[in-house]
């Protein structure tokens, strides 16, 4: 299952029958949409806005310690993945 | 059979901004791990994107500086795909509406590489592999990018360094990278595919991935070229893949195959809104844009008649140029400023890098200063050179190393007296010139140049003595 | 009479008639006694509460004006970030997160002395409409705790109905707010988008979601909408309040304003919900406003569309939940890879993996076209068709939720029937507009009816003073009207 690769997660076999036949509900109901007659609109952005800028002034980063705080491993200062936990 | 390259190039280049792209964190080099970082640039949930100002204006500068088309209306997309380097497990990027479009660049054969698009993007974090663990540094997750990517119009090794070289050139010049390839604030991945000289379709094309130096992409050409057409000689075919540069065996390998297929699913960002870049804006910008290194490279050529190598050697550093044309200012002979930058002052930076910084302690106001003492005639040569030597090694003025006397000059009755006290006080000298040896003559000619402290002409001497000895 | 319970709280802490600390215990020990039954709080925050209310009695006794919401008790949904208080989006996977930051919303309150009890439960990261998606389990209906409290915000909704939080703040992606106001006889406003700051609202579908309050009265929703709406330079999006305090206008005569039904929204809806919104508009014409009738067929492809947008989003927002920098993590693995994906695959619930899955699916290539772009365009329809209507109307009245508070474990079991329930309240959303959910009855089992004001962009202040002049004129029973808790 490609979209499963995709959202990297894991489908365990006996979930599979249930899940498959709720998205195919699913995915037939957003078919609907499909029967829409009407020319669709160019539709932009749920604001109008444009041009939203920051200035390029420095702020002081946060210390490492509370960047860290809630990783469950960590290591010399990084994010830590071991490779291989059994 | 002939086999003709076809290359592109997709070129990231990373902003020398003061901030990262979407929030306020530094973007310095360097630095300890995760020191670079708050919770928007590690993704902490609920965060959301900031755009700085400066990062689209560096990537219009870099747009019009490649003869680009600037979008009127652009936005931005997420890229989406998980890896550890990437907090948010998408990239905000810039898909099918890039900030510039449909630009070139023209190589010194005449040639045209055309550029497809500029965008701008985000950087990831760093992932470092340690026994047998991950670690995983986000100080440039965040860092501003540009990706720069070039129609497949590269036919040759040359071709790609001289495109990679004038990229570099042109970002330096415009101020918007440092472009330092070995910190990876320039990478390219190279795309290659060959054909039969004199055929139009495209062959089946490899990528080869992240290249951090130009004698390695040089490298890594000539092996993929080669691999390529020894596979199509011996009946097999090219596979559409991405590889990897090993720069110690100098081969290109397969990257380990993901297990995901590529998939990005791009989407607008709705964190951020539209980018919309009116034209005064635009000509704002161009009108700010410095000349161009080879527009001035002509100019040297044609208006101050250096020669084209020398005028190439002075354009490739931006700060050297810069030095250059004030050193200049309203001297007579621009080539003497060129000469001394060339040779006497390029001894004194040792590396590119400090061609680049170019920090010497002679300021171009007493190169300046120097130029127009040798123009007026007030001081000779040697005595400039070895000037020069102690303003390099001082930082003092010409004006403030030289003597009045020094720059006083030597009118013809001086010249004439020294002449005349020199062949009275070598008679031996005198004897062998009268003898028929020639050389003698120099023997005399120096005694004038001591006496004058470097001051005295050195063809008027030699032709006065000779005057002189043949009246005795 | 509707009776503004800050307000009067507001009163009681200036004349010194009781403390803050006094107060606030109050509050925190019927929180502990009650929460037991309604499960709406996940954590309470007794010390940061005290903390505050010591500053307001500090305030207070030294004679300093205090601020309409100083003091006053209230709680956050808990996927609201705060800093140094646990926050979980009622997920596994972020159950022992606790953020390094602030949402805006929360430090704008906090700075006010808001008195915050705790935060509450909610389905998990938003996605449900019974609040039985959370990892803590649902929130129950204080009317009759058989009932669910409805959902997404149900814990607010839950301990604002119980009376074991003055006020809360909800987030609205799809009815979020406007939902479980209606399920637990409240008032919730979803605010126009743009109006309040997302900074710090972790997020489930980004071009939909909104913070706004929930509370027992118009007026309480006026003066927390007042407080919390405004520009903020850390949410590109945001916009902030345009024109005057709604508080300014809550009260004013409506004797002519159009209010527009749109039959598309009583299409559907079960009888006893029909005939309570249709009792309102008898009770606008009263007030001298006038009934409008037109259509809005886009409104049938509201609910796919939004469910095709919020998944998408979704499948993105929720990537970086990976393991490694915060949240869950799996213990046992492989790889970096495996890891992502037993950490995912255990931390997620099936909910949120169901919408990561669809909302992958609509984006790959070769689905994008047919689901997530033609959803994007009929958006712009929809938008465009509620901007015709308010050329007709100044105010659309219509059902907030076609049905009352189902029982608890009652979710059915088709995804499609749970995902139509939202029907009323998801072109709010796709439209970006204001909408607010007013109690406009009981059913004969007694649970409460909800109708919906919903307004032009940016027009707070109009469907809150409709929202305002409906409830003084109607007698409803509210949870208000069980008083103050002294």
């Amino acid at each position: 299952m490609k979209i499963a690769i995709l959202s990297k997660l894991f489908v365990a076999d006996d979930e599979i029958e249930q899940l498959t036949e709720d998205m195919s509900r699913i995915i037939s109901f957003a078919d609907t949409i499909n029967s829409a007659s009407e020319e669709g609109t160019d539709f932009d952005n749920i604001n109008s806005l444009s041009n939203v800028l920051r200035e390029d002034e420095v702020v002081p980063s946060y210390d490492r310690e509370r960047i860290l705080a809630n990783a469950k491993d960590s290591d010399e200062g990084c994010f830590l993945v071991k490779n291989i936990m059994k | 059979m002939k086999y003709e390259l076809v290359a592109g190039f997709e070129t990231h280049v990373e902003l020398a901004t003061n901030t990262k792209i979407f929030c306020s964190c530094t973007t310095q080099f360097g630095g300890e791990p995760n020191t670079h970082c708050c919770p928007v640039c590690i993704g902490l949930p609920g965060t959301l994107p900031r755009l700085n100002k400066r990062v689209v204006e560096y990537a219009i500068r870099a747009g019009l500086a490649t003869n680009c088309e600037i979008a009127e209306i652009s936005k931005m997309d997420r890229k989406n795909y998980c890896y550890p380097d990437l907090p948010k497990a998408y990239q905000i990027s810039q898909f099918d509406m890039p900030l510039c479009n449909h630009g070139y660049i023209e190589l010194s054969n005449g040639r045209r590489i055309r550029i497809l698009r500029i965008h701008i993007e985000e950087d990831a974090g760093k992932l470092v592999h340690s026994r047998g663990s991950t670690l995983v540094d986000y100080n440039r997750g965040g860092v501003p990018l540009i990706e720069i990517v070039s129609e497949p119009d590269i036919r040759s090794v040359e071709e790609a360094k001289e495109y990679v070289e004038k990229l570099q050139l042109i970002m330096r010049y415009i101020g918007v990278s440092d472009c330092k390839m070995q910190e990876g604030s320039m990478r390219c991945d190279v795309n290659i595919s060959v054909r039969p000289e004199g055929s139009e379709k495209l062959g089946t094309r490899t990528e080869i991935k992240n290249m951090n130096s130009i004698s390695f992409i040089a490298k890594a050409m000539e092996y993929e070229y080669n691999r390529q057409v020894d596979l199509i000689e011996s009946g097999e075919k090219v596979i559409q893949e991405t590889l990897r540069y090993d720069d110690v065996t100098n081969t290109t390998s397969g990257m380990r195959g993901k297990e995901d297929a590529n998939d990005y699913r791009y989407f607008r960002d709705p964190d951020l809104v539209t980018i919309n870049v009116p034209r005064e804006r635009v000509e704002e910008i161009r009108a700010s844009l410095p000349e161009l290194p080879f527009a001035k490279q002509e100019r040297y050529v044609n208006e101050l008649g250096i020669p084209e190598k020398d005028a190439a050697l002075l354009v490739k550093y931006r700060r050297v140029a810069e030095y250059f044309e004030r050193a200049i200012e309203g001297v007579k002979t621009p080539k003497t400023a060129s000469n001394f930058i060339i040779g006497q002052i390029f001894r004194t930076v040792e590396n590119e890098a400090e061609k680049e910084a170019f920090e010497i302690k002679a300021s171009a106001e007493s190169l300046n200063e120097l130029i127009k003492l040798i123009d007026s005639g007030k001081i000779r040569m040697n005595l400039a050179k070895s000037t020069l030597d102690k303003m390099l090694e001082t930082g003092k003025r010409p004006t403030e190393l030289l003597s009045e006397s020094d720059m006083a000059g030597l009118d013809e009755g001086a010249l004439n007296e020294l002449c005349e006290k020199a062949v009275a006080a070598n008679p031996n000298a005198v004897a062998d010139f009268k003898n028929g040896k020639e050389k003698a003559v120099k023997a005399i000619v120096g005694f004038v140049m001591k006496n004058s402290r470097g001051k005295a002409d050195a063809v008027a001497a030699e032709e006065r003595i000779k005057a002189i000895i043949s009246a005795q | 009479m509707s009776e503004s319970m800050i307000n009067k709280l507001h009163t009681m802490l200036k004349s010194k008639e009781i403390s803050c600390t006094e107060l606030t215990r109050c509050y925190l020990d019927a929180a502990q006694r009650e929460n037991g039954e309604l499960n709406a709080y996940v954590t309470l925050t007794p010390e940061t509460a005290l903390g505050a209310a010591a500053a307001v009695d500090k305030k207070i006794a030294s004679g300093e004006e205090i601020a309409m919401l100083e003091g006053i008790p209230m709680t956050l949904k808990d996927n609201i970030s705060t800093e140094n208080i646990r926050t979980t989006c009622c997920s596994k996977i972020l159950e022992d997160y606790v953020p390094i930051y602030d949402a805006t919303v929360w430090s704008t309150l906090k700075a006010q002395n808001a008195v915050l009890l705790g935060k509450t439960n909610m389905d998990e990261f938003a996605m449900g409409s019974s609040c039985e998606t959370s990892c803590f389990g649902g929130a129950r209906n204080p009317h009759n705790t058989a009932h669910v409290a409805g959902g997404s915000s149900g814990g607010v909704a839950s301990a604002v109905g119980g009376n074991i939080a003055v006020y809360g703040l909800g987030s609205d992606t799809g009815g979020s707010i406007r939902q479980p106001a209606s399920f637990c006889g409240i008032v919730g406003l979803k605010p126009t988008y743009g109006a309040v700051s997302r900074y710090g609202l972790i997020a489930y579908a980004s071009s939909l979601d909104q913070i706004g309050p929930i509370t027992t009265s118009v007026e309480d929703t006026a003066i927390v909408f007042d407080a919390i709406s405004g520009y903020d330079c850390m949410d590109s999006t945001s916009q902030g309040r345009r024109g005057a305090p709604v508080c300014d206008t809550l009260k004013n005569d409506i004797r002519g304003m159009k209010i527009g039904i749109a039959r598309e929204y009583l299409d559907g809806v079960r009888d006893d919900v029909r005939e309570a919104v249709l009792k309102a508009a008898e009770v606008y014409e009263a007030l001298g406003a006038e009934i409008v009738y037109f259509d809005l067929p886009a409104l049938k492809y509201a609910l796919p569309v939004y469910y095709i947008l919020a998944c998408a989003e979704a499948s993105s927002n929720l990537g970086r939940y990976d393991g490694i920098r915060y949240g869950y993590k799996a213990e046992s693995y492989t790889d970096v890879n495996d890891m992502i994906k037993k950490t995912r695959s255990t931390g997620f619930g099936d909910e949120v993996k169901k919408r990561i899955l669809l909302g992958t699916y609509v984006l790959s290539s070769g689905y994008y076209d047919a689901y997530y772009k033609k959803a994007q365009n009929l958006r712009g329809t929809i938008v465009k068709a509620f901007r015709n209507a308010f050329e007709v109307c100044d105010v659309i009245l219509a059902p907030t939720v076609p049905m009352t508070a189902f029982e608890n474990g009652h979710a059915v079991s088709d995804p499609v029937e749970t995902y139509l329930t939202d029907i009323c309240t998801v072109p709010v959303n796709i439209a970006g507009l204001p909408g607010v959910s007013v109690p406009c009855g009981y059913n004969a089992k007694g649970m409460p009816i909800g109708m919906q004001l919903i307004g032009n962009s940016f027009c707070e202040a109009k469907i809150l003073n409709a929202a305002w002049q409906y409830e003084n004129a109607a007698n409803i029973y509210r949870a208000a009207d069980k008083g103050v808790r002294l």
